[in-house]
């Protein structure tokens, strides 16, 4: 369903994903895990196509990235990491114009927005504008529409951020549900425990490069770890994970540094 | 098209829930464009009125010296003849405007029938005096034609002997030609500002404001070209722009016959003729259009309201700023060149127009050649909206 390619993606001189390769089929939860900025978010982006490969490729469903990206986009539904509605229209409005937007109308869309609400239990607040709803509320909104052209391939970034345990359970369960109905479900997340509950394989990026690829279980056996966060500090080290937090925190600092910099030179084509 | 009209409409519902879009695209120009313009004729008609019914005040020094003068004057109309000391300091504060300073012997060389020299003192600067100025001119004249008339009479002389041409001056502007012109000052700046203005908050909040709701993302992954997006939202920024247009010279058209601005006088009258607005509207329209594709090519590189504002800031005055200065140029004779700067080029035809000149060659050159970069902002704008680094830009 996703077969992915020796995909690069090379922003100025920093190179975000390095070469990564993997297959994930209908009917299994697939993590996507790593630390923040190892190249999850950026994997993702050029999956969904909103950003062009530097090399390699990917199909979903048979969809070249590359060459049919529109239908590549068709086959997909992705929750972002930045879940922002429009304010000035109610839970059921955006909802029903992203389901505009992926080709669907008329009663079909009414009733999978109903369903929708009703799976991801949104009733109390689907009637009112989103400009006042918490983390919570708009994390829901989100989700359902990514899914609400009802993809077979799932991707979701980090969807149970700002969560409380009530929500988490109920996009879990849908998690499980698209799997049960043979959908792909690809969970993007820096939370190794969440990914180990519920994940059938994962992919580890580290540095921009995929390191580790295989079900869960033989994982957590190959690397005699308890749980996956002792696999992953197995796998890398232990030093280098904490010199590579370093190394994140100084560009991040660099990168500060040079938008300061360069702020009177924004204005540019 | 299916998708650049959900976009559209999407757009068009949204900017009317937002009152920064409903104040600047539907109340400023219902309510500022009227109420500036007939403000300002009606501000300009009762200074005029005010300034005819003012008295002229002279002050005659040594007026004791020529009693025949100062009862000449004290008898013609809005004329107050006053005693002041010092003619300087007296025109400086405004207790005269005018300083007529006679010679001693006046009374005796006028008896004579010699010529006297009479100095006339006024200030230039001063709006008062320079205005007292023709009037005491004028009263001069006649004291000097009253007084040859008599001595030809006493000669037994016609008169009219000395006349050889009496001119007679006719006007042939219309009193709508005349009002045409002064509302040409201003009325075609306020069309390019609305189609500026009136587009503006929604291309910010449909652009930039996409980055700052951190809406843009899920956007972009819909399954639509970024062209047919752009489209959309495109033709939601024209429409609302056209819509002030449209409602301001609605407003407008509606103000200047409830209060008619005259001048005081019924040589003046400004009507708006249907062929005028209709070519007021189409310009208007089609700025609007090509408005839409700048400001929305300039507002999505930003990340925020503030810093589109920014951006679109020295833009507006770019684009305004000629509008303001050619416009008010007198007696301007645009070159066929001229026709081709956007915005500039519509003024000078609305100008046209409100005087009844409809010169088909400067109309077409005008649209076509807005109609060329209106299709140029949309591509850019469908281009920039492709651009990775610029949607994602952090």
């Amino acid at each position: 369903m996703l077969a992915v390619r020796d995909l690069t993606k090379v922003f100025g001189s920093f190179t975000a994903v390095d070469g990564v390769t993997f297959d994930a089929h209908g009917g299994e939860i697939f993590g996507l895990l790593g630390p923040n900025g190892a190249g999850k978010t950026t994997t993702i982006r050029t999956i969904a196509t909103i950003l062009g490969p530097t090399s390699g490729t990917a199909t979903v469903c048979g969809h070249d990235i590359v060459r049919d990206p529109e239908a590549v986009r068709k086959n997909i539904g992705v929750l972002t990491a930045e879940i922002g509605l429009y304010d000035r229209f109610t839970a059921r409005e955006n909802i029903r114009y992203f389901g505009q937007l992926y080709g669907l109308g008329g009663p079909a869309l009414e009733t999978r927005i109903e369903e929708l609400v009703r799976i991801l239990d949104m009733g109390r607040f689907a009637d009112r504008r989103a400009g006042n709803f918490s983390t919570g509320m708009k994390q829901k909104v989100a989700i359902a529409r990514s899914i609400v052209h009802d993809p077979p391939v799932v991707i979701f970034d980090e969807p149970t951020a700002g969560l409380d345990v009530l929500a988490s359970q109920t996009v879990i369960a849908y998690m499980k549900d698209a799997r049960a109905k043979g959908k792909l479900v690809v969970l993007s997340t820096h939370d190794m425990a969440h990914a180990q509950a519920l994940c059938d394989r994962v992919a580890i990026i580290h540095r921009s490069k995929l390191i580790a690829l295989d079900a869960t279980s033989a994982i957590l056996q190959q690397t005699h770890a308890a749980t996956l966060e002792e696999a992953f500090l197995h796998i890398v080290g232990e030093s280098a994970a904490k010199q590579d937090e370093h190394t994140r925190e100084e560009q991040h600092l660099q990168l500060v540094a040079k938008k300061k910099k360069s702020f009177g030179f924004r204005f540019r084509l | 098209m299916s998708t650049v009209y959900t976009v559209f409409k999407k757009e068009i519902i949204d900017s009317i829930r937002d009152k920064r879009t409903l104040w600047t695209a539907v109340l400023m120009p219902i309510l500022l464009m009227p109420g500036i313009l007939v403000g300002s004729f009606k501000f300009q008609e009762y200074q005029l009125k005010k300034a005819e019914q003012k008295p002229a005040l002279v002050a005659v020094v040594s007026g004791n010296a020529a009693p025949t003068l100062v009862d000449f004057l004290k008898a013609q109309p809005k004329f107050e003849v006053k005693d002041v000391t010092d003619a300087k300091v007296a025109i400086e504060d405004g207790t005269v405007n005018v300083v007529l300073q006679v010679p001693a012997n006046f009374e005796t060389e006028l008896a004579a029938s010699r010529a006297v020299s009479v100095q006339v003192q006024q200030k230039s600067s001063n709006v008062d005096s320079s205005t007292a100025l023709p009037k005491v001119q004028a009263a001069l004249a006649l004291f000097n034609q009253q007084r040859v008339q008599a001595a030809l009479i006493a000669k037994g002389i016609a008169p009219e002997t000395l006349v050889a041409i009496v001119p007679t001056t006719i006007d042939l502007a219309s009193a709508e030609e005349r009002g045409g012109f002064i509302a040409g000052l201003l009325l075609p700046m306020f069309i390019v500002l609305f189609a500026i203005v009136g587009g503006m908050y929604i291309a910010i909040d449909v652009s930039a404001g996409e980055k700052e709701r951190k809406t843009l993302e899920a956007l972009v992954l819909a399954p639509i070209s970024r062209l047919k997006l752009v489209m959309g939202k495109y033709f939601a920024v024209a429409a609302t722009a056209s819509a002030s247009i449209i409602l301001s010279l609605t407003s407008l058209t509606i103000a200047f016959n409830l209060f008619p601005p005259s001048f005081g006088s019924d040589t003046v009258s400004i009507t708006l003729t249907p062929l005028t607005l209709g070519i007021m509207l189409a310009m208007g329209v089609i700025l609007s259009i090509m408005f839409a594709g700048l400001l929305l090519s300039v507002a999505i590189f930003a990340k925020s309201y503030k810093e589109a504002v920014n951006y679109i800031s020295p833009f507006y005055l770019l684009a305004i700023l000629p509008v303001a200065i050619f416009a008010q140029i007198p007696g301007l004779k645009p070159t066929l060149a001229m026709f081709l700067i956007p915005g500039v080029n519509a003024t000078f035809v609305m100008k046209d127009a409100l005087v009844g000149m409809y010169d088909l060659a400067k109309i077409l050159l005008t649209l076509g050649s807005l109609v060329f970069y209106a299709t140029i902002a949309i591509l850019a704008a469908g281009k920039i909206f492709s651009k990775e680094s610029i949607l994602f830009r952090d």
